[in-house]
């Protein structure tokens, strides 16, 4: 009774730090992308990382659990002989079969989130992105616009087609907040798409190696509003 | 044939045996024996361990603050690949190779590989392989810079017109051969060279771990021959694989390489598996929990292993039914993991645990690898991977997987082993500093990498936006302490090969049922390992 009594009062500090620490993880600007998605797809993957987390904490603190019980409690004492078993079928089973089932149900979120990102909707506007080194260019097929080396602008609420190539080596057009990441291929076009839903100003970077500048080939988004984005659109038309 | 007069129980049938033993340098040159070829083994990873750890170190000191100017951006990109380059093809898979080398033979009862100059062949290619790769970064336009990746178009002669692309790639053809000889050699060498009584599953766990992990890198290695030539042929003799100008295509080399690479994950790991197999149940004094499950969830990863490269590539424009193939293939083999990790936490349970150094790894190994086996899983989410791909995310789950993975069990295994190889005890007291101090560096080092991955800081920039400078300020100075950690290893070895108490045959007093062969003879066992060979029951 009193042996229990104390162990639960040890353990009562140990879960409430752990509790603490989860909190401030979630709670930090170190989640950013977690706490701020900004499209409809960033949100579904921040609903998938979390369905993720929930599962596997399971195995990952049962197996944590298990290995620091076992290095607490079975430390080598004169006069207690180690244990004999060394083999038990039901139980190799069961850690076989649970933890595949786990995984079935995982691919299920796993795969609508995925369904969503690769089905591109009918856009409102397409943008196509060349990598170079080391710069974006953008281009506005719909109104003849090409410029480099500025933000991307695009209007907010509505759905963008991104095309995406390079014209010398691999490069990577990544904007976190988006839940967006497409590879530069040269000599192929990759698609994806995204739809922000706040107005602002979105960083991003190069993900690919490409060479010296790397480091320095960086993204920014303006996301205006839809009249905002008329407005800048016929401005560049006429500057071309 | 030559297996049945080498497993015969007459004392000593080889022929260099009358000869008088060679002493001095020539012992070591001319040397076929599996014993010195391994301990060559460790002393060449080890120095190519210590370069690796240098090159990290200069890449933590330039990451330490954003806006640093210790290496410039083209240094940075050199040091970076060379770096993976040399941790991965020069230390973790040879040193892995040297353990196998100096254990596998006596764990199986045999006097030697079943080729012996063909080893002697395996080692010797890997110091021009090294000398080839450190050379290229004294020449004019440096080493490779394109990552230990190298993705073309990058690494073709447009965009990397120095040599060292070149030498790169000759460096890793020789190592690559190095691999494939010594994977015929050890695949034949536990085939056929068993004592009289050592069936298949009488095998220690280490052995079976070594026989799928030289399985995976007969299948594997030559695909990376074949795609390296055809890259070299791209470069020098004006060939189209990978120009998409000319119809080639810069994703076939990500495929012909990560068929190989992803594979390569195992072969850096597989083997620790087996060290850490061996050491939980010798300082727990029990037997391995599940042996057989063990067995076949080895197997299990070394098939499945083979199915899962297409998750390095989700962000390339796949195709979605190959993406959702490779996003499942690669959480399927999170469950014959997943077996090993529970089948260890069964062995030690109930046991008597000793904490010498070699179990502070072991455990240690569990603790780090789960986190790798975790990050694993979310990986394989399609999704997830996409927003985090390239970004130090990936760099944190790859180091919980190698370092936290491969190089907790090669520390392991190389205390659990050193008394037998030095005929030495190492300072039991430095060892648990070491311990220490590598178990602390690495969380602090590797623990921030998830989230400036989380963040968006992509890997392999020579320099960072300002919102991710705290995180690295806490990397770098887990690197440091790592620095200091290893230094501290080194000094411990060399002052124990120096004058290290001796060690008795069996310095780990393993119970009867723990007690692999190599512990049944002397420290270090005699030429030829065993006066006679011994029969198994």
């Amino acid at each position: 009774m009193n042996r229990s009594n104390q162990s639960r009062r040890s353990i009562l500090p140990g879960l409430a730090v752990l509790g603490l620490l989860a909190g401030l993880c979630v709670a930090s600007p170190a989640f950013a992308w977690l706490v701020n998605p900004v499209t409809p797809v960033a949100h579904e993957v921040r609903g998938l990382f979390y369905k993720a987390v929930a599962v596997t904490s399971f195995f990952f603190l049962l197996a944590e659990l298990l290995l620091l019980v076992a290095v607490l409690r079975f430390r080598a004492k004169p006069g207690v002989p180690a244990a004999t078993f060394h083999e038990n079928v039901r139980l190799e089973i069961v850690w076989t079969a649970i933890p595949a089932l786990a995984m079935v149900i995982l691919s299920g979120p796993a795969f609508t989130t995925l369904k969503s990102m690769e089905t591109v909707p009918q856009s409102d506007l397409t943008v196509e992105v060349v990598g170079h080194q080391w710069f974006w260019e953008y281009r506005y097929p719909k109104y003849g616009v090409i410029f480099a080396n500025e933000p991307l602008v695009i209007p907010v609420g509505k759905i963008v087609a991104v095309d995406v190539t390079s014209i010398d080596v691999v490069h990577s057009w990544f904007v976190a907040d988006f839940g967006v990441k497409m590879d530069a291929n040269p000599g192929r076009i990759n698609h994806t798409w995204f739809q922000v839903e706040k107005p602002g100003v979105y960083g991003g970077q190069c993900a690919e190696l490409c060479g010296v500048l790397h480091g320095q080939m960086l993204i920014t988004v303006n996301a205006v509003s839809p009249e905002e984005f008329e407005r800048w659109i016929e401005q560049k038309k006429k500057g071309a | 044939m030559e297996a049945g007069t080498l497993a015969g129980s007459q004392p000593i049938a080889h022929g260099h045996r009358a000869a008088k033993p060679r002493t001095g340098i020539l012992k070591y040159l001319l040397t076929t024996d599996h014993k010195l070829i391994g301990v060559m083994y460790l002393w060449l990873s080890f120095t190519f361990f210590a370069i690796g750890g240098i090159f990290a170190l200069l890449i933590r000191s330039q990451l330490a603050a954003p806006g640093l100017h210790v290496l410039p951006p083209e240094v940075y990109n050199q040091i970076m690949s060379m770096h993976g380059t040399f941790m991965i093809f020069f230390f973790t898979i040879p040193i892995m190779a040297g353990l196998s080398n100096y254990v596998v033979p006596i764990q199986i009862g045999a006097r030697d590989m079943a080729f012996p100059r063909v080893n002697a062949v395996s080692f010797w290619l890997l110091v021009p392989a090294g000398l080839l790769m450190l050379t290229s970064l004294l020449l004019h336009g440096g080493s490779a810079a394109a990552g230990w990746t190298s993705y073309p178009p990058l690494t073709d002669r447009q965009y990397s017109p120095g040599p060292g692309v070149d030498l790169w790639i000759l460096g890793l053809h020789l190592a690559g051969a190095s691999s494939i000889l010594g994977g015929i050699n050890f695949v034949v060498t536990i085939f056929n060279l068993r004592a009289p009584g050592m069936t298949m599953f009488k095998m220690p766990m280490f052995c079976w771990a070594v026989l799928i992990t030289q399985s995976i890198i007969l299948v594997a290695t030559p695909v990376l021959a074949g795609a390296l030539t055809m890259l070299l042929t791209d470069r020098m003799f004006g060939t189209s694989f990978f120009h998409p100008a000319a119809g080639g295509d810069p994703v076939l080399w990500q495929h012909l390489f990560w068929f190989y690479s992803h594979p390569a994950v195992y072969i850096m790991v597989l083997p620790g598996m087996g060290m850490i197999s061996q050491v939980l149940p010798a300082f727990s004094d029990k037997r391995l929990f599940g042996y057989k499950g063990m067995v076949l969830a080895t197997a299990g990863i070394g098939v499945i292993g083979f199915m899962v490269w297409g998750h390095h590539m989700f962000s390339t424009g796949m195709s979605p039914g190959l993406r959702r193939f490779f996003s499942f293939a690669s959480m399927v083999i999170a469950v014959p993991t997943g077996i090993k990790i529970w089948s260890w936490l069964a062995t030690i349970w109930g046991g008597s645990i000793r904490f010498r150094t070699p179990m502070l790894y072991g455990v240690g190994f569990i603790s780090l690898f789960i986190i790798g086996g975790i990050t694993g899983v979310w990986l394989a989410l399609v999704p997830f991977d996409v927003q985090v791909h390239d970004t130090y995310f990936v760099v944190a789950h790859l180091h919980y997987v190698l370092f936290g993975g491969s190089l907790m069990s090669i520390f392991a295994g190389f205390y659990y082993w050193f008394p037998k190889i030095s005929g030495r005890m190492y300072n039991e007291a430095w060892g648990k500093v070491h311990f220490w101090l590598v178990f602390i560096g690495m969380n602090l080092t590797f623990m921030p990498m998830h989230i400036m991955g989380m963040l968006g800081m992509p890997r392999r920039i020579y320099t960072y936006k300002p919102e991710y400078a705290i995180w690295n300020h806490i990397s770098s100075a887990g690197a440091a302490i790592l620095g200091v950690a290893m230094l501290i290893f080194a000094i411990n070895v060399l002052l124990s090969l120096w004058r290290g108490r001796r060690a008795p045959e069996d310095p780990w007093d393993h119970a009867e049922h723990n007690k692999t062969l190599e512990w049944t003879t002397s420290s270090p066992p005699p030429a030829e390992n065993f006066a006679r060979i011994p029969i198994i029951r």
